[in-house]
This record gives structure tokens, C-alpha cells and sequence, in this order.
């Protein structure tokens, strides 16, 4: 019988095959765990992605082809920042709430893959609803969009970038209602006064001067150069940004899930 | 002693009422100082952030679109008061349990619900001011405003919270009224002509538009800040009303009630 604890405390707990297992599991248990929440989930964020396709295109009496294009790529880069700014944060602190959390973050896994199964468990929101916005955005403005191979980097990194920013806050405040606050104001803003429906140039110059330092007008960037083959002008250098958040953000995410109680 | 006098003491008569209905609004503020406070702020930058995001989105505008969009932010800014905040008002009181002492207290049962509505207004109608001035200063639009704004600026509030609060009592699954609430906020932002032509919808969204209230409540106000951009006011007039009375029927049937 001691054979078997022994078996258990010899196994290996490093390693590419120990940490890949880790995230397998990890992918599996918060699947599992949100079986009900994450369908509800991805059919709201489809459906508002869609709405806010669909709505916006009764903003304009008549809209030139290129504006349509701007306006239909900008409603799906929204959908897919939404999911990392904010569903991210909500599911962390929905997880807190019901007290998951903790016993998630105890399990014998890396950390790191922990933190990659949440940023993959964000492309199934995410991924859905960017999609869902631009078919929608097709058939109401007609758009003429082509995809180059540039949208796969662009989408995987606009939606790790969104996800680490969303859920470095998540893990950082433990009152579940300032998070939930947090959210919608990251919503609101990011709805309404940020350059990704709209050019950068309707902004006041501060504001714009603020948006090429934050990453959110730059991840509509890289993902629009993607969906416009080449329409997104100084497309690098925003890949650079983006980048630059990631990093960031990865490095807050580990200092506060690396944290000891 | 005392008890012989409360036993005695007349509960009915317009007296007795008006002192309820006071001491009900006390009741109202006093349990919610925190949540108005919040709601005046939030307001306050949700009315004027919705003014500047609508400049962000269609940048520069003619004249004529611009008065259209002016003329639809005080509806704007009623909607979210009497549609999501008033039933997250009666939501967090069952939550609390304050919702079944309230309807306990001894004062005639629509004196809470005046109450309530009476406040809402109070904070709704100054705030939707201010952001349509904002609004206009930012577009630079210069508002015709008649003396019917203040009767139909109070219609489309006490609409707004009548139906919101109906709603609100009458479903007894707090995450359904939730629910409805975004579903609202979101079709409201979204898919209503209240900054927006009505013409430039689909028929099918212009047909529900015409019996839902919130395209009635932007063409009202229209109506009173701007002169020849809202037509049929008295078929707006007429349909507020009805909601109005809808609203205060669905309270005054659930509230009536014993049980």
C-alpha cells in the first residue's frame, strides 16, 4: 500500500510531457467545470457581436466600400478583445465566487499551463464571435474582405494579449464586484473610445497620442491587416506593441498567480 | 396609552396617503444612499460618454443628423433609469429581503411604488438634461425647446419606471429580469431610432418599434427640442400612456395581492 504513494511522489512533476499533459487536464477540468456557464457565453458574445455588426450599419445613411470594410473588420476585432478584456475577468471572478478558484489553482499542475488553458478556453469564446461578426458584417455591408496568412498570428496574439491583460486583473482583486465594475468599464471603453471601428483620426489628438501607446488600437490593427491584406498601414510595428503587452502582461499574470498565500 | 391612539388613528384620506408616500420616499433613499450615488455618477458619465462616443463613431455630421442625435440622447439617457435600474432596485430588495418588509409597513400599497418612481425621476430627468446640453454643445446644435418638455420629459420617465417595475415585481426569477434588463440595454444602444431615422430600419424592426415604447419616447422629446424632425407626436402621446397605464396595472394587480 506504501508502494503506491511512493509511485506518486516518484513521479516526474517537470518537463514539456508533464507540463502538456498538465494543460490537457486543466483544458479538460475547466471545460468540464463551465459546461453550462461556457455555451451561454459563447452564444451571448455571438449574438452581441453580431448585434453590434448589425447595429452600426444603421449609424450610415450610405457607406462607401472602404468604410464598410473598416466598420464590419472593426465589429469582429471588437468581439474577439471583448473576449479576452472582459469575458476573461468575469469567468475568473464568476470561478471565484463559487470557489473553484482556489481549488484550481492547488492542483498539482504548473502554472503556466494553468494560464494557457485559460487563454485557449478564450479563443472558444472569442474565436465564435469574431467569426459570427463578420459573416454578419458581410451579409449586411457586403464586405470585401481577403484573408492573408498574417491572420493567424495576429488573432493568437491579440486574443493572449487581451486575455493576460483581462485575467492579470482578475487574479489581482479579490473583491469579485470591483472586478465585475472593471469589466464593464473596460467594455464601455473599449466600445466607444477606442480607434477600431473608427479611425484614429476622429479622436482628439491626446486620446489618439494614448492609443498608440495602449495595445487595444493595435490589436485592431494587426487583425484588420490580416482580414484586408495589406490595408493596415505600419502593421509591424503594431505586431511590436501588441508583443510588447503580452509580455507585460504575461509577466503581471505570473507575478500574481505565483504568488503563496 | 399609545396603543388606544394608533388603534384610533385614521389610516386612509388624502392626509394619511401624502404622509405615507413621504415617509416612503425617506424609506427609499435612506435604504439605497450608496446605490444612488453610484447610479448619479454612472449617469452621469454614461449620458456624456454616450455623446462623445456617437462623435468618435460618425465623425463630422450635417446639421440635420446632428440635431436628430441630439434630440434622441435625453431618451437615451431615460431608458437605462427606468428599464435596468429601477428592477436592479427591486431585484437587490427581494435579494436582501427589504422587498417583503416594505410591502409589510402599514401605508396603502401604491405609496412605495409613487415613492420609488418619484425618486427615480428626480435623479433621470436632471442627469438627461444636462447630457442632451452637453451633447448639443459637442455638435453644436442649437435645441428649439418648448415649454411641453418638462410634461413629456416626466411621461417618459414615470413610463420608463412603470414598466421597468412592473416587469421587476412580476417576474419572480431575479436572473430573468437580469436578463430582459441587458436584452433592453442592448436593443435600446443598438437597434432603436432614437438617434437613428426609423426609416433606415428593416419593416419587420420598424413595425415593433411602432408598438414598443422606446421610439415613442425619443420621438416625444424630439418634439419638444426641435422643430419638424418628429412627426406623429399624438400617436407617441398615446402609446406612453398606454404603457404607462400597462405598467402601472401589472404593479398595482402583483402588489394588491395577498399572501
Amino acid at each position: 500500500m506504501t508502494g503506491a504513494s511512493v509511485a506518486v511522489l516518484g513521479v516526474v512533476r517537470s518537463g514539456p510531457s508533464y507540463w502538456f499533459e498538465s494543460l490537457g487536464a486543466m483544458l479538460r477540468w475547466y471545460l468540464t467545470s463551465m459546461r453550462l456557464l461556457l455555451p451561454v457565453f459563447v452564444v451571448v458574445q455571438m449574438l452581441i457581436a453580431s448585434g453590434f455588426s448589425v447595429g452600426i450599419s444603421f449609424f450610415f445613411e450610405e457607406i462607401t466600400p472602404e468604410a464598410a470594410l473598416f466598420l464590419g473588420t472593426g465589429a469582429s476585432i471588437i468581439a474577439l478583445i471583448l473576449a479576452g478584456v472582459v469575458v476573461a475577468p468575469q469567468l475568473i471572478a464568476s470561478e471565484k465566487d463559487a470557489g473553484t478558484y482556489d481549488f484550481s489553482w492547488s492542483l498539482p499542475v504548473p502554472r503556466s499551463a494553468n494560464v494557457t488553458a485559460w487563454v485557449m478556453l478564450n479563443a472558444v469564446i472569442g474565436i465564435p464571435s469574431m467569426v459570427a461578426a463578420l459573416v454578419i458584417a458581410d451579409w449586411r455591408l457586403d464586405l470585401d474582405f481577403s484573408l492573408s496568412w498574417t491572420i493567424a498570428p495576429a488573432v493568437v496574439l491579440a486574443l493572449t494579449c487581451g486575455t493576460l491583460i483581462g485575467s492579470a486583473v482578475a487574479h489581482a482583486i479579490d473583491r469579485t464586484s470591483i472586478t465585475q465594475l472593471l469589466s464593464q468599464v473596460f467594455a464601455f471603453g473599449i466600445l466607444g473610445f477606442t480607434p477600431i471601428t473608427y479611425p484614429i483620426e476622429n479622436l482628439p489628438t491626446w486620446l489618439g497620442s494614448v492609443h498608440r501607446v495602449l495595445p487595444f488600437y493595435h490589436m485592431g490593427v494587426i487583425v484588420r491587416g490580416g482580414l484586408t491584406d495589406g490595408r493596415g498601414d505600419g502593421m509591424w510595428a503594431s505586431f511590436g506593441v501588441v508583443f510588447g503587452w503580452t509580455l507585460a502582461a504575461a509577466i503581471a499574470t505570473a507575478l500574481v498567480v505565483g504568488r503563496r498565500k | 396609552m399609545t396603543g388606544t391612539t394608533l388603534e384610533t388613528s385614521l389610516r386612509r384620506g388624502w392626509g394619511y396617503w401624502w404622509a405615507s408616500y413621504v415617509s416612503m420616499i425617506r424609506w427609499v433613499l435612506i435604504q439605497q444612499k450608496v446605490l444612488f450615488a453610484g447610479i448619479i455618477l454612472t449617469q452621469i458619465l454614461l449620458g456624456i460618454g454616450a455623446a462623445i462616443m456617437y462623435k468618435f463613431y460618425l465623425g463630422s455630421l450635417d446639421p440635420l443628423a446632428a440635431a436628430f442625435l441630439v434630440s434622441g440622447i435625453p431618451a437615451l439617457s431615460l431608458i437605462p433609469v427606468g428599464f435596468v435600474l429601477v428592477p436592479i432596485l427591486v431585484i437587490q430588495e427581494k435579494a436582501r429581503g427589504t422587498y417583503d418588509f416594505t410591502w409589510s409597513l402599514p401605508v396603502p400599497r401604491l405609496a412605495p411604488v409613487a415613492a420609488t418612481f418619484t425618486v427615480f425621476t428626480f435623479i433621470a430627468t436632471p442627469i438627461a438634461a444636462l447630457s442632451t446640453f452637453l451633447a448639443a454643445w459637442q455638435f453644436d446644435v442649437t435645441l428649439e425647446v418648448s415649454w411641453a418638455v418638462v410634461p413629456f420629459a416626466l411621461l417618459a420617465s414615470l413610463m420608463a419606471s412603470s414598466v421597468g417595475y412592473g416587469m421587476a415585481v412580476a417576474i419572480p426569477e431575479p436572473r430573468m429580469t437580469n436578463l430582459i434588463t441587458n436584452v433592453v440595454i442592448f436593443l435600446v444602444l443598438l437597434f432603436s431610432p432614437i438617434v437613428i431615422p426609423i426609416e433606415r430600419f428593416p419593416e419587420w424592426a420598424e413595425t415593433a418599434h411602432r408598438v414598443l415604447p422606446f421610439f415613442h419616447m425619443s420621438n416625444l422629446m424630439r418634439s419638444s427640442l426641435t422643430e419638424g424632425l418628429a412627426a406623429d407626436v399624438a400617436a407617441s402621446l398615446t402609446i406612453l400612456i398606454a404603457w404607462t397605464v400597462l405598467g402601472w396595472a401589472v404593479v398595482a394587480r402583483v402588489v394588491g395581492r395577498r399572501g
